[in-house]
């Protein structure tokens, strides 16, 4: 099972502002937990993934597929959304890629949120 | 103030949604990112408002709400569930189980805000309901309390009435009264039952308004036929009590008609026996000899306790019901303590 996030990430901060209701403060807070946070987070899902624990890895994919979708990151929540639902039918150990493919887009954000 | 309670295990969301509900003003958040100790406060705070994620180690929000509803008290609550987009089956279980609305993910400010504020404003809307409900029950006890005292003072007022024709005081309903509810205490009968002898006793006599004067206030012996008169007044009494709403004057109408009957059935109007007597009858008989006895009259010297306690002895299953007499002499201190608080010469007036 064999997937790559194909479309780069690109920050659209208008947009992510506008639901913000053009709050820079909050946008601002966000930014920096992500950034604070990313590495806890790739090695949360490499935990889950390695558990072999199907309702903690959906939990997990979930949980990074609602932090993508707040960046508006819609390619990658979409990734996230396919290790969700896989996982709910029960597969881990086959979506170790998939789960390198997010932890790789986690750091892809990080690191142009920080050049932002 | 409202105080709103956030739970979710991100805690980048915890934090944003933490920023949108400062922005909404007079708000104050608590959050928790773990849904069992969100519940575990719960069970100490009530919150204005209830906003919770879905997916959630241990406990996800669907379960989370339904545990925070059956918390007393929190049915009312307003509940936000977070969800994802592509979750409509959630959303409609969240709505089903007792959540009020929802909110997509990625969080928009213009619609938290909308949502929440409503969700605030139905809070306002019950706590003022609440309050409100509150208020007219507090009313309604004061304004019944007010009535039942009227009540009292107007059964005192008219027992009152019936005594002003009599030879006997107004001390004399107040002390009968008193060792009525002595004796209904050692009965072992509920406070309420107790209450309600001492505040019907008085009206026992209230019959005697009907008793013509020449009879009533005669100071030598009665005839048979004008004794036959005044045991009308039993049933006179009851006459006047009797079909009405109020417990108190229903209770009044049983002890008119019953407090001369005696226990073994030579007593009036009808000769019932034993508990075919009403029990406040048998009661308020004893209360009613007794301080009859022990009180001085313009045709009578008071006897002494002792000879008005051998009385009740002789007649103890006679005139009396037993249990009454047993009860009344265990209650003897506090029928000494009454004899003092309501003497003769220092009538109260209500």
């Amino acid at each position: 099972m064999e997937r790559n996030m194909a479309v780069p990430f690109v920050l659209d901060k208008a947009l992510i502002l506008d639901r913000l209701g053009g709050d820079e403060e909050i946008f601002a807070m966000m930014v920096g937990m992500f950034v604070q946070d990313v590495d806890r987070n790739c090695e949360t899902l490499a935990t889950a993934l390695a558990s072999g624990d199907a309702t903690e890895l959906r939990r997990e994919a979930h949980t990074v597929k609602g932090l993508l979708a707040t960046f508006s990151d819609e390619a990658g929540a979409a990734e996230a959304s396919i290790v969700e639902q896989l996982a709910r039918d029960g597969h881990v150990a086959d979506q170790a890629e998939a789960v390198a493919g997010l932890q790789q887009r986690l750091r892809e954000i990080a690191a142009v949120l920080s050049a932002g | 103030m409202h105080n709103v309670l956030i739970i979710d295990d991100s805690d980048i969301n915890l934090a944003l949604i933490k920023a949108l509900v400062l922005k909404l003003g007079d708000c104050s958040p608590t959050l928790f990112d773990h849904p069992l100790a969100a519940l575990e406060w719960c069970r100490s705070n009530v919150p204005d408002l209830v906003i919770v994620d879905y997916m959630m180690p241990d406990m996800d929000g669907l379960r989370f709400i339904s545990a925070f509803r059956a918390l007393h008290g929190r049915n009312e609550i307003p509940v936000l569930m977070i969800t994802a987009n592509d979750q409509k089956d959630v959303r409609y279980d969240a709505l089903l189980g007792g959540a009020n609305d929802f909110l997509i993910k990625p969080i928009d400010r213009i619609e938290f805000s909308a949502r929440a504020r409503n969700m605030l404003s139905l809070r306002t809307g019950q706590k003022y309901l609440a309050d409100r409900a509150e208020h007219l029950s507090a009313l309604v006890d004061e304004r019944t309390a007010e009535i039942r005292e009227r009540e009292k003072e107007l059964i005192f007022r008219i027992s009152r009435a019936a005594e002003f024709r009599d030879p006997e005081t107004g001390a004399h309903i107040q002390r009968m009264a008193h060792y009525s509810q002595i004796i209904a205490l050692g009965l072992d009968l509920s406070l309420d039952q107790q209450k309600l002898i001492l505040e019907a006793a008085p009206m026992h006599d209230v019959g005697k308004i009907g008793i013509p004067d020449y009879i009533l206030l005669k100071p030598g012996k009665l005839t048979h036929e004008e004794f036959e008169v005044m045991k009308g007044h039993a049933k006179l009494g009851h006459e006047l009590l009797k079909d009405s709403r109020s417990e108190v004057i229903q209770a009044g109408a049983e002890v008119a008609i019953s407090h001369h009957e005696k226990y073994d059935g030579t007593g009036y109007p009808y000769g019932l026996k034993g508990h075919q007597i009403p029990l406040f009858g048998r009661i308020v008989a004893v209360a009613d000899v007794f301080d009859a006895l022990t009180s001085e009259r313009p045709y009578k010297r008071a006897w002494s306790l002792d000879d008005a306690c051998k009385y009740l002895e002789d007649g103890r299953g006679k005139h009396f019901d037993p249990m009454c007499i047993e009860a009344f002499l265990a209650g003897w201190e506090h029928v000494l303590d009454i004899r003092q608080r309501f003497r003769d010469e220092d009538v109260p007036l209500i």
